[in-house]
């Protein structure tokens, strides 16, 4: 992992942040729906009626995390950076705690070019939980981009500010499995459920959202145990499957690269297909170097489902990041296809 | 798993969020300022800005670039990257420092390897200006490094006079000029600068050759910054290149300055200039601000040698021997006499010879009547390269008289004997 640039302030302990997010969030259960007509209102960019059914949700609880959050993301979708930037602001100031508010003014700052503050907000954002692996990837790229516009400026490059725009991870929802917090309360209604994401019709409005590298679900279902090994044969089989996945993502091959996720594979924040698969492209297309090593491979299979736990040596160009990585697999024909991905163990 | 031939299509690098105007921007920094919460090393630097234009001090932008260095040996790099963007907020056109705080960018993500630790194909393609930047930090570590001993001075000032009330003196080895200032107890070092010389090095002998010229000089004149191009800077210090000794060794060339850099370039590298001696500009202004037109020297040395000042004595005492031999026989009156102690390749100025000199020579003498000459605020500068050379300037006062004449001589050593070959009023 990159060394979080301010790592001098502990974390919230885990349990701490369960109690947090119990007693912020508890009051809400009752408005679950909502969350997710907002969030269905999002999903079909239809803004203008996310925006106010979620004003209309604030005049009555206008310190609600959650919904201010949406907020802020249907400002940013909608072109509205600075009030966009002004909302998740408001945000980390009443709950400095929570770092998806930090990463988000990041992206908005980022897309002003203002790498400087995109750079303290991930900052705050890694302080405030130092294994949010969304900002730290993000961080890397901000990184990147001020190393770069600083070497231009050593060198008298021309053009040096003209370069490629770093692409970086929009969280559009609060309390997702992408930290390493422990599972959402059960007080906490899920955003939406998220529509099977049909990747043979995808959806003509591409969400613009991104997906981090180490892309990860917003609810965890149980993966199948990585225990009985039905024979060694199988195993090979789904190794291999792994194996390719890791080198296509390093070769910048997009379409074996995509082809290793099946067609019910689910994008992480109730994404799109077509929009993640876009996101992807982008962030992998773009960079000039990739190595994607794995190690410490462990697979189980059951049936026709298995799951891969390895340790993932992520580098491109100026960024490395190690992480743990789970990867469910399911059998389609004689391949075998990524259904889930997750980050952490 | 690879099923169709891989036709990478090019996707336009999107961004996420829709780019405001800049000017919608601009118009709501200030709020945005005061809403989010941006550590403090990012405010300061927009305090200045605010305050306007922050006079920097000479020196300061190094200390601070050093001050870095330190930490990166410290292994402090969250503190050394802190200072490295307050440096590079306060002097973005100070490119080693920009080299630096993108090393410690990158080091946040993956370990650093040497100095600029560019992407390869930078690095192939900004090979020079890589290589150059490399070479500043390491003259600019040098130099501070090894510093001149405690109480020493360069032996060129043999011997200044209270007239003389500061000096320079330039070792190009090193990419350093150092400021001096002559107090009552002796010459006492001020500061000492990164400094660049010509493209194509030093020794400077023809127009044109991109070189820095090597000797003991006079600034000549301060030349006003208004009526100068950004290229040269806050400002500039010409020399007397081609001193009589050059002139005497046939060297051609002119317009030899101590000037600043553009405001491209807090400063340039080591070998840059066609011929000039280059400095960053709050160091420039420094020296401008202290030092005197016409009575300051400037040696400019391959290498400076440093010594005690005690040790320069008895060369102090031998040449004033041999300057008093000269004073006696003008105040002798004796033109026979006097002319022994002129070289046969004299020249003074309009490239007068010996033969066409000493007339005027004599009419001085006539005109002195017997009358005794006083000698006042005596300098000895001694440059020794394959000859050795003695440029004395002093005020030649005739007794009884109000006002006298600054003279300079050039002498040159053959063997144990002193011989004057330029002699001229300044």
């Amino acid at each position: 992992m990159p060394t979080p640039a301010f790592s001098s302030r502990k974390p919230l302990s885990a349990a701490l942040r369960m109690l947090f997010l119990a007693a912020t969030l508890s009051v809400s259960a009752a408005h679950a729906d909502d969350y997710a007509d907002v969030s269905r209102l999002m999903r079909a960019s239809q803004y203008a009626e996310a925006l106010a059914k979620a004003d209309q949700y604030l005049a009555s609880k206008p310190r609600d995390p959650q919904m201010r959050f949406m907020k802020g993301v249907i400002q940013t979708e909608t072109g509205k950076a600075n009030e966009a930037i002004a909302t998740f602001t408001q945000i980390t100031q009443d709950y400095p705690e929570l770092p998806e508010p930090y990463n988000n003014m990041a992206v908005l700052y980022a897309g002003q070019s203002q790498f400087d503050k995109a750079r303290a907000a991930l900052e705050m954002a890694i302080r405030t939980n130092p294994s949010y692996a969304t900002a730290h990837e993000n961080l890397g790229d901000v990184y990147a981009r001020l190393a770069s516009q600083a070497y231009g400026k050593a060198l008298q490059l021309d053009g040096s500010n003209a370069g490629v725009q770093p692409k970086l991870a929009l969280i559009r929802t609060l309390f997702s499995a992408d930290t390493k917090a422990p599972p959402k309360p059960a007080a906490v209604p899920a955003p939406a459920p998220a529509p099977a994401p049909a990747a043979a019709k995808p959806t003509p409005a591409v969400e613009a959202a991104p997906a981090a590298a180490s892309p990860a679900p917003a609810a965890a279902k149980p993966a199948p145990a990585a225990s009985p090994v039905t024979g060694n044969g199988t195993e090979k089989q789904v190794e291999a499957a792994v194996r390719a996945w890791a080198d296509a993502w390093a070769a910048k091959d997009m379409n074996a690269y995509l082809g290793s996720y099946g067609q019910s594979f689910e994008p992480p924040g109730k994404q799109a297909r077509k929009g993640w698969e876009e996101d992807r492209r982008a962030r992998i297309v773009g960079k000039s170097r990739i190595s994607v090593k794995l190690s410490n491979l462990a697979i189980g299979v059951q049936d026709s489902k298995a799951t891969a736990k390895f340790k993932q040596d992520y580098s491109a160009d100026s960024l490395n990041i190690s992480s743990r990585k789970t990867l469910d697999l399911a059998r389609v024909g004689e391949r075998w296809v990524i259904v889930r991905e997750y980050t952490g163990s | 798993m690879k099923r169709a031939a891989t036709a990478l299509f090019f996707i336009a690098p999107c961004l996420v969020l829709a780019v405001p105007s800049a000017r919608a921007e601009s118009s709501s920094r200030a709020k945005a300022r005061a809403q989010v919460q941006i550590p403090a090393a990012e405010q300061r630097p927009a305090a200045n800005r605010r305050a306007g234009q922050r006079e920097v001090r000479d020196g300061e932008a190094e200390a601070r670039l050093i001050e870095v260095y330190r930490l990166i040996g410290q292994a402090n790099g969250r503190e050394a990257l802190r200072k490295a963007e307050s440096l590079v907020t306060d002097h973005p056109n100070f490119q080693l420092a920009q080299l630096v705080y993108g090393d410690l960018l990158v080091g946040q993500t993956r370990p650093v390897r040497t100095l600029g630790d560019v992407p390869d194909t930078t690095a192939k393609a900004a090979a020079p200006q890589l290589a150059e930047l490399r070479q500043e930090s390491q003259l600019r570590l040098l130099a501070l490094r090894e510093r001149p001993p405690a109480g020493t001075v360069p032996s060129q000032f043999l011997a200044l006079s209270p007239r003389n009330r500061h000096a320079i003196a330039v070792d190009t080895s090193r990419s350093r000029l150092y400021l001096f200032e002559n107090t009552t107890a002796g010459l006492k070092l001020l500061a000492d600068y990164y400094i660049s010389v010509g493209k194509s090095g030093i020794e400077k002998s023809a127009e044109g050759d991109l070189r820095t010229p090597l000797g003991v000089y006079f600034i000549t004149s301060n030349l006003n910054p208004r009526s100068l191009k950004d290229f040269y800077g806050s400002g500039a210090l010409p020399i007397n290149y081609p001193n009589q000794l050059d002139m005497k060794r046939g060297k051609t060339g002119r317009g030899i300055w101590l000037h600043g850099t553009p405001s491209a370039q807090f400063s340039r590298a080591p070998l840059a200039t066609d011929g000039c001696v280059a400095l960053a500009n709050p160091d420039l202004e420094r020296i401008i601000k202290t030092v005197e037109i016409r009575s300051t020297p400037v040696v400019i040395a391959q290498s400076l040698k440093w010594v005690a000042p005690q040790s320069l004595k008895a060369d102090i005492k031998s040449f004033d021997d041999v300057l008093q031999g000269w004073h006696s026989a003008k105040s002798s009156g004796d033109a026979a006499r006097l002319s022994a102690w002129y070289a046969a390749d004299f020249t003074s100025y309009g490239g007068k010879t010996l033969t066409e000199w000493t007339p005027a020579l004599q009419t001085e003498l006539k005109q002195l009547g017997g009358r005794n000459i006083e000698m006042k605020d005596v300098s000895y500068l001694r440059w020794t390269d394959s000859h050795d050379t003695m440029v004395v300037t002093f005020g030649e006062l005739v007794k009884g008289a109000k006002t006298g004449r600054n003279k300079r001589q050039y002498w040159s050593r053959q063997g144990s004997q002193w011989k004057i070959f330029f002699e001229g009023v300044v």
